[in-house]
């Protein structure tokens, strides 16, 4: 069985915990196991980023550092997690000062980054360590051609010549999960747009308005369901349908791909957490 | 030569001198910045721009290049780019517009400019080693137990203070 270090991030445990739940078991039933990452602390990502890339590198290669002495890869779930991190190591690997800079704070507690561990988002786990056929085998229960928009988070696919999880122009992996799974994927103008989550922090009406833009384009598809795979893409995608501007048009269920995929594995909606999902996608998930 | 009326190449006025843009080149991320043809990709990639008139990347470029100092660095505009990067995958000259945000709010954080829902979030992170500890909630600890997680989130709050102390403290000026 494969084994990664699960880095959950910071969002993910606390305001979607079933994304957590639903990775653990979906994975473990496709034969890998994870090994939560102890002792972390934040990546950085936007904030810290945005201050000082030398604190960003520090804060994000302590958590690459952890991985190494745990002798495993790392998982990462999150879009600005798994970008920082893999941003990071980048930077590590070309950049010796930034390295040694990193080290030397990093050897007070014995730990030491020397870019031997890599970064998968769990998109890479899907594609690259378990594989489509091992999945298509491992469909209990199809779905039977529910219409889904796979919205796959701009930080989990770009810069490209970094992240290297997918085409930056037309990402695949959701697509193909969500048609081997028997539903049926739906494309939709600006799929590779931005949730407008970034921007919440400077301005939660533009930001309302770019999710709401996405939900429109999904909605004008005749979309069934949303399957993210990014904590808050799949929190912003949400919560836009709440607000004053939604409209009252029937809201749209999101869902993690995990959440998607595990049903169809034959896993119970309860171990998925499907029952803390917002916006119910229970309708959509009857598997035959 | 000279007065035949055929500038000479020494006249062109279109090549991005200002000593601002050469401050913003030789931060880490914002190298790419000389690159920009100026021919508005990024903007009409842009979702900020698509829903916010006062945010433009392509003027917001330009103004460095003009080397509007002051202008930007006190100003809200290069917090706005949500570093989604879809301008980046459409520009032709492969000018990493997020990045070189990136290098501007790190001047200016340094001058004391930094948006305060940023500032205050930055110390909160900096403090808690994580950036959710107050929302932590006993709901959310028995949502997590239902769901057979480890209510307990252990997360390290020794690292980012000496993160904070090595380039934070007496290095942010106001």
């Amino acid at each position: 069985m494969k084994e990664f270090v699960l880095y959950t991030g910071c969002t993910t445990p606390v305001r979607l915990p079933a994304y957590e739940a639903a990775i653990t078991i979906v994975l473990e039933k496709l034969g890998v196991r994870l090994i939560p990452m102890k002792d972390a602390n934040c990546c950085g990502a936007q904030y810290v980023e945005s201050v000082s890339h030398t604190a960003f590198a520090a804060m994000s290669g302590r958590i690459l550092a952890i991985a190494e002495s745990m002798d495993r890869d790392i998982l990462a779930v999150c879009g600005a997690c798994s970008g920082s991190l893999k941003i990071v190591k980048h930077d590590l690997d070309h950049n010796p000062d930034l390295r040694a800079e990193v080290n030397d704070l990093l050897a007070e507690e014995g730990l030491k980054y020397t870019g031997t561990v890599e970064v998968k988002h769990l998109l890479q786990i899907f594609n690259e360590d378990i594989g489509y056929d091992a999945i298509k085998a491992a469909i209990v229960k199809p779905y039977n051609g529910v219409r889904l928009a796979a919205h796959y988070g701009c930080h989990v696919t770009r810069p490209p010549e970094i992240v290297q999880v997918d085409n930056p122009e037309t990402p695949v992996i959701i697509d193909k999960i969500i048609e081997i799974a028997g539903a049926t994927p739906v494309d939709y103008t600006g799929k590779t747009r931005c949730c407008g989550g970034p921007m919440l922090a400077m301005d939660q009406e533009v930001a309302n308005k770019i999710g709401l833009d996405k939900i429109k384009n999904i909605r004008s598809e005749r979309a069934q369901g949303i399957v993210t795979a990014c904590v808050f893409c799949d929190i912003q995608l949400t919560q836009v349908q709440f607000g004053d501007t939604a409209g009252s048009e029937p809201k749209i269920p999101v869902l993690t791909l995990p959440q998607f995929l595990g049903p169809a594995l034959g896993i119970n909606f309860d171990k998925l957490g499907i029952q803390l999902n917002k916006i119910s996608p229970e309708a959509i998930l009857q598997v035959t | 030569m000279s007065n035949d009326g055929v500038p000479q190449k020494s006249v062109v006025n279109n090549v991005p001198s200002s000593d601002f843009a050469k401050e913003v080149e030789k931060e880490f991320g914002g190298e790419g910045i000389m690159k920009c043809i100026q021919c508005g990709m990024c903007t009409a990639s842009c979702m900020v721009a698509s829903m916010a008139d006062r945010y433009r990347p392509r003027k917001l470029i330009q103004k460095i290049l003009l080397g509007k100092r002051e202008e930007v660095l006190s100003s809200e505009l290069p917090w706005l780019c949500m570093t989604c990067r879809l301008c980046e995958e459409r520009c032709q000259e492969d000018v990493n517009l997020a990045e070189i945000f990136h290098a501007v709010r790190e001047i200016a954080a340094r001058e004391g400019y930094v948006p305060k829902i940023f500032q205050n979030t930055i110390n909160k992170v900096l403090e808690d080693g994580w950036l959710l500890k107050d929302a932590y909630t006993d709901f959310v600890e028995d949502d997590r137990s239902d769901l057979g997680l480890d209510p307990k989130l252990d997360w390290n709050d020794d690292f980012v203070k000496k993160v904070k102390k090595r380039y934070f403290n007496g290095g942010n000026k106001k």
